[in-house]
């Protein structure tokens, strides 16, 4: 169970830095469609990636930590990113499944 | 592993999972209401935020039981974690749990000399109408599984098959309990807004971070019990989807249903428990539950 403790551990810490992050980059009042954040989405593609399909436990934390930190971004932000890092993942987690 | 850090392990995995779940059904409730929410992590902050607020204790209060009791709550649900999710042991300790959980919910409002409190604490007596159905949604597990074990459960259900297929309405009585536990509930009478929070609404600082970490522990044993028993053996990712699953059900029936008054609400709760525990029974006795 130590191992699902500082996953999720991870998860918290990377939203809350995340969170922190957001507010500093964006100040102005809520935005429903912002831009597309290249830089946050390969954050969370490779964060997502790592989570999924790393298979070691830190790498696994850290991964868990980088999506954590794009998807607990403030409300409007990261979604779309999260989206994209997650979709990405699982794909590759399915396609190394199947190659095996 | 120790039992003493497989507890800690366990009982610090109940705390962030249950404050995240709770996060993620407010940010699901405000969504459902067109409102941007909080962020998912928002009520776990929040929670750790109390902890750092000063403590202010009104006259009113009866001192022992207004601070004892936040220690008795998170007591008994780090006690539901031992019981569940480390131990696999008696459902009926779970059921002791949510019983004495009622009473701290009573206590609570009645040590705090505010009115709101008090009336809250009245509605806590009231509310006990949950308990029947979860009582007997216990009852059918035994029945039919022959154990209230929840380890013996599990086991029985990697040979036959889910709970939820054979007793499918025990399962939903089991998840009126989840429904009314869930924040902003239609049978949430205890803390509905016109008692301010009911039962915590004297209680600040740490006192109300004890709280707030006893409800997200409570939130996190109840969907694991309630997946548990109903469907079979699951391993990390099974319970993760289905407590997201489940907050996100609990999210929109929230956020779609106005809170029932207490009348409405313990009438609904009795009358939906004693549909499902009678068709359970017929269930059983016309043979379609073998």
């Amino acid at each position: 169970m130590l191992d699902y403790m500082i996953y999720i551990l991870a998860f918290a810490v990377g939203s809350i830095l995340g969170l922190l992050y957001s507010y500093k980059q964006h100040g102005e009042p809520f935005v429903a469609v912002p831009d597309f954040n290249m830089p946050m989405a390969v954050v969370a593609i490779l964060g997502w990636c790592l989570a999924f399909c790393s298979g070691n436990v830190i790498l696994t934390a850290i991964g868990i930590l980088m999506g954590g930190f794009v998807m607990g971004e403030r409300p409007g932000y990261g979604r779309k990113e999260t989206a994209a890092g997650l979709i990405i993942a699982i794909a590759l987690y399915l396609l190394m499944k199947w190659a095996v | 592993m120790n039992l003493m850090a497989e507890i800690l392990i366990q009982v610090i995995i109940a705390f962030l999972a249950g404050s995240l779940l709770l996060g993620l059904h407010r940010k699901i409730m405000a969504r459902v209401q067109k409102r941007p929410g909080p962020p998912i992590v928002q009520h776990l902050i929040h929670s750790l935020k109390f902890f750092f607020k000063e403590t202010a204790i009104p006259k009113t209060v009866s001192k022992v039981f207004y601070i004892g009791i936040v220690f008795i709550l998170a007591l008994i649900w780090i006690v539901g974690v031992i019981a569940g999710p480390v131990a696999h042991d008696s459902l009926l300790i779970i059921f002791g749990v949510y019983a004495v959980y009622k009473i701290v919910e009573h206590n609570s409002g009645s040590s705090s000399g505010s009115p709101y409190g008090k009336l809250s604490c009245v509605r806590a007596v009231l509310s006990a109408a949950t308990e029947l159905p979860l009582f007997a949604a216990i009852v059918f597990v035994y029945l039919i599984v022959g154990s209230m074990n929840i380890g013996e459960i599990i086991a029985y259900q990697s040979i036959h098959g889910a709970l939820i297929f054979k007793i499918p309405l025990a399962a939903l009585m089991f998840f009126m309990l989840i429904i009314t536990k869930s924040p902003y509930s239609p049978f949430a009478i205890t803390k509905d807004k016109v008692l301010i929070s009911g039962f915590e609404t004297e209680h600040f600082g740490f006192l109300r971070g004890f709280m707030l970490f006893s409800e997200s522990i409570a939130w996190y044993v109840l969907l694991w019990v309630f997946l548990t028993i109903f469907f079979g053996p699951l391993n990390a990712v099974g319970y993760l989807i289905g407590m997201i699953a489940i907050t996100f059900i609990t999210g929109f029936i929230n956020a779609t249903t106005p809170i029932l008054s207490p009348n409405h609400s313990v009438m609904t709760q009795i009358t939906i428990g004693a549909i499902c525990f009678f068709g359970t029974i017929i269930m059983i006795f016309s043979g379609v539950v073998v």
